[in-house]
């Protein structure tokens, strides 16, 4: 499953401040991007925004076509957007499996039933191929809460793939991991996206991830967009390197 | 399988011991232990701590009380009137209060169990104010069962007590179960994978709702009347500390907590008439000691890493 | 109901100042209890329910003083101290340990003080009705208002919760702790990463909502009858008064507490069954419409 996410002429004021100014973005069907800027771009903004957990003061978040914006974010859910968070936000007292098989009854609007016992063996079978697709079956019966950083973020994420969507959100999938544990689970985006691919948008801090991974590349800074390029122009881009990337990658440009 | 053996056995050490203390207590259990189970619906399982949960308790024995009294002639149709009417209340009063988050939630549970309960206490003509429903409650016979009897009243109980359990054990295991769980541990991810979670919110208040005027209901049949302390803020916070004694993550916890909490009480109550002094100073101490239920406790313990 | 009771006392300027006099003494009392649960919320994040049992001991604690030292101003003053420094007490010794964790925990330990409370006064108090009787200094002839008496005494109470409204407003807008507080309310981890001494501002906090509690307790004293239990219903009250008012504002909690106080008394009149009735059908209607709170800054 795969999906064309584009967004148009996004507007979102916090009191005074402008987070998302105007923004327009494509993300054709099956692509996989970086969205990079310094803090306070407005980049989580701009997923709470595609994913209906803010409404927008104007503009269009436009899935297949068709306008989501302002859409309750259950619904916007229910349409194929799924989300990890840059803090793994998980069901602490689940186990892996136990997660996993919740997630996908709850999308399939099946959690109202009442005399039947969890999991149904749907579900179950579902979430077993989603565990293995992240490479979390060894751990199916220990508690989320339990689990290594490492593995609760890659939880985080399977629970948004249990949803089998056509556009995946990814806010800062390394986030506060060491190196070693950063490179594995960047693989095992990368491998879910070439498996699969969803239209992929993640948000990243390191850019040695950003220019290996990325098709293409979106820079926020104070709510509009910097540039998009791939990812050589992006390395390129005078005003990239000023505003963010700095001496490191303006020495390495030639 | 379990509650039905468990149910059998219950009614035949009763009857083979026959004493009526042993009976009392057991129907007091059962009562109590049904209301803290269906109070930990909402506390233990979807994370809502309803300080005002009396409300249902003290409105299902009013409820059954006055529809017998005034005229409804066959007594399963008056509980079943006063569990419908009972979930239509739960269904308002929870509206309101869950567009509150966390701590508000929880006062406004009490405020509106305080309207319930000054509503009670004024409306003299209807309710006997603080006399309590006056003049006993009919219980006519109904498919050969006489609930004059003592007996037959603590068989009804103890057979209403345990389907109940089983029905509120299979809820919980049930994918609704899980649903109120994903609440309770972190209900904005529960969103974002597209779970209304209001709308869960609401069907466990109106759930646990329904099983507290059960056990209302209950009481009223074994006191054969109804008083304003069925719907006192201090029966919810017995309520909580029930749970909180026997342990809000496992499902027998509460039935645990009612009974050491009535053992405690009714200890207490003979050596001292300050029992609030002491209860006080033991929920303290398991509060700020264990920090947790003893089953819980127990639990901890059992579980593998 | 009794519409015609409601509408002969509107129309008569005696009746009006009567209620209108003694709805005041209500919303004085409501106010001095709520603001220090909004102020101990805004702060602290924790509702705390046993400040009603505070608002009791203050009363206990005037009464015997009172009694002690045959002066109301030492009454009044004991009460508010000794009430204060429970407070502070309380928030050190047994509330600090709970903060951190749910609300059930936090709830628990309040529930278990106002059980132990309530048994306290019985033990001490023992369990009847007690009255302090008018203070000698107020034991004056009822001013004569249109009409209407007004026993000095109300006078009084309505100036002395005024001042102390005024300085609450001049403390919280206008100082340090001001600052801090309001901050707090914004946002507490903001606060503790200030380098603030949080366990003092808390302390400080709870206990000056204990003093303001304990003073109410002390004023009330008068007026009202001492009874073990006498906090549950001013603290549902003052509960209503925050909703209404908004969580967090010391003006909103005064408005709010004068209101319901009108509506007490009013309907005392009209629909002596429906009065409660009438105050939560107020909160409700706030909840639906504005459930921030009619007067709360900014949004929730």
């Amino acid at each position: 499953m795969t999906a064309h996410l584009a967004i148009a002429d996004l507007v979102k004021h916090f009191g005074g401040v402008v987070a998302t100014d105007h923004v327009t973005l494509d993300f054709p069907p099956g692509s996989l991007t970086a969205v990079i800027g310094p803090n306070g771009a407005g980049k989580s903004t701009l997923f709470n925004l595609i994913t209906g957990r803010i409404r927008p003061d104007g503009g269009q978040v436009l899935l297949d076509g068709a306008d989501i914006a302002g859409l309750a974010e259950t619904a916007i859910v229910a349409r194929g957007i799924g989300r990890a968070f840059q803090i793994a936000s998980l069901f602490p007292s689940f186990t892996v499996a136990e997660s996993l098989a919740a997630a996908i009854l709850a999308h399939r609007r099946q959690t109202h039933r009442m005399l039947t016992r969890f999991p149904l063996a749907a579900a179950r079978g579902r979430a077993d191929e989603v565990m293995h697709l992240v490479g979390l079956d060894a751990h199916a019966d220990r508690l989320a809460q339990h689990l290594s950083h490492g593995d609760q973020k890659l939880l985080d994420i399977a629970l948004a793939l249990a949803l089998d969507p056509g556009v995946l959100l990814l806010d800062e999938p390394t986030a506060g991991m060491g190196r070693d544990e950063r490179w594995q689970i960047i693989e095992t985006v990368h491998r879910l996206w070439s498996a699969r691919r969803m239209t992929m948008i993640f948000i990243e801090h390191d850019m040695d991830i950003v220019f290996k991974i990325a098709q293409s590349v979106r820079v926020l800074k104070y709510g509009r967009v910097l540039a998009e390029g791939t990812p050589a122009e992006i390395r390129d881009n005078d005003e990239v390197i000023a505003a963010y990337l700095g001496a490191r990658y303006a020495k390495a440009a030639p | 399988m379990l509650a039905l053996l468990a149910c059998v056995l219950t009614l035949l050490i009763a009857s083979a011991l026959g004493s009526k203390p042993l009976i009392d207590t057991l129907m007091r259990l059962a009562i109590f232990g049904l209301y803290a189970v269906s109070l930990n619906i909402l506390v233990g399982y979807t994370g809502l701590v309803s300080f005002g949960h009396a409300m249902f308790f003290g409105f299902g024995a009013y409820a059954f009380g006055l529809l017998m009294q005034t005229g409804v002639t066959s007594l399963p149709a008056a509980a079943l009137a006063s569990l419908a009417l009972s979930a239509a209340l739960a269904l308002i009063v929870g509206a309101l209060c869950i567009r509150l988050a966390d701590i508000y939630f929880s006062f406004l549970t009490l405020a509106f169990q305080m309207l319930l309960h000054a509503v009670i206490l004024s409306w003299v003509s209807l309710t006997g104010g603080d006399q309590g429903l006056q003049g006993g409650i009919p219980r006519p016979r109904f498919l050969g069962i006489n609930l004059a009897d003592p007996w037959q009243v603590f068989v009804v109980t103890t057979v209403v007590f345990f389907a109940s359990l089983l029905a509120i054990r299979t809820i919980l295991q049930s994918p609704f179960g899980y649903a109120l769980r994903m609440v309770r541990d972190n209900a904005p991810r529960a969103a974002a994978l597209g779970l209304p979670v209001q709308r869960y919110k609401l069907a466990a208040f109106v759930i646990a709702g329904l099983f507290g005027a059960l056990a209302g209901i209950l009481m009223a049949l074994y006191v054969s009347g109804a008083y304003p302390n069925f719907a006192f803020w201090t029966l919810s916070g017995e309520g909580m500390f029930m749970i909180m004694l026997g342990g809000i993550g496992v499902f027998l916890g509460p039935v645990l907590g009612a009974a050491i909490f009535l053992l405690l009480n009714d200890t207490v109550t003979r050596f001292t008439e300050y029992n609030g002094m002491v209860m006080g100073v033991v929920l303290l101490v398991v509060v700020l000691g264990l920090r947790q239920g003893l089953l819980d406790v127990v639990m901890a313990r059992l579980r593998p890493r | 109901m009794n519409l015609d009771a409601f509408a002969g006392c509107l129309s008569s300027a005696s009746c009006l100042i009567t209620q209108t006099s003694a709805g005041l003494i209500i919303g004085m009392l409501l106010f001095l209890v709520a603001c220090g649960v909004t102020l101990i919320f805004g702060v602290l994040g924790v509702i705390n329910f046993a400040h009603g049992a505070f608002y009791m001991l203050g009363a206990y604690l005037a009464l015997t003083a009172y009694q002690l030292t045959d002066s109301y101003l030492a009454a009044v003053l004991c009460a508010a101290a000794g009430v204060g420094l429970f407070g502070v007490a309380f928030d050190r010794l047994f509330m600090s340990r709970v903060y951190n964790s749910n609300v059930l925990m936090q709830l628990l330990v309040c529930y278990a003080f106002v059980l132990i409370l309530d048994d306290a006064v019985k033990m001490i108090w023992g369990a009847e009705f007690q009255s302090m009787g008018m203070p000698a200094v107020f034991a004056l002839r009822p001013l004569h208002v249109f009409g209407g008496l007004v026993p000095p005494f109300y006078v009084f109470l309505v100036a002395v919760t005024v001042a102390i409204a005024i300085a609450l407003g001049g403390l919280i807008e206008r100082t340090l702790f001001g600052k801090i507080v309001r901050a707090a309310a914004v946002n507490r981890q903001m606060v503790s990463a200030l380098g603030i001494n949080t366990s003092l501002l808390y302390a400080s906090v709870f206990g000056l909502g204990a003093l303001l509690a304990g003073a109410a307790g002390a004023l009330a004293a008068p007026v009202r009858s001492a009874t073990p239990g006498m906090g549950v219903s001013i603290l549902i009250e003052s509960f209503i008064v925050t909703v209404i008012g908004g969580m967090g504002s010391i003006a909103g909690a005064f408005t709010a507490a004068v209101l319901l106080g009108l509506v007490r008394s009013f309907g005392s009149i009209g629909f002596p069954l429906f009065t409660d009735g009438l105050m939560f059908g107020l909160m409700v209607i706030v909840l639906l419409i504005r459930p921030q709170g009619l007067f709360a800054r900014g949004s929730a």
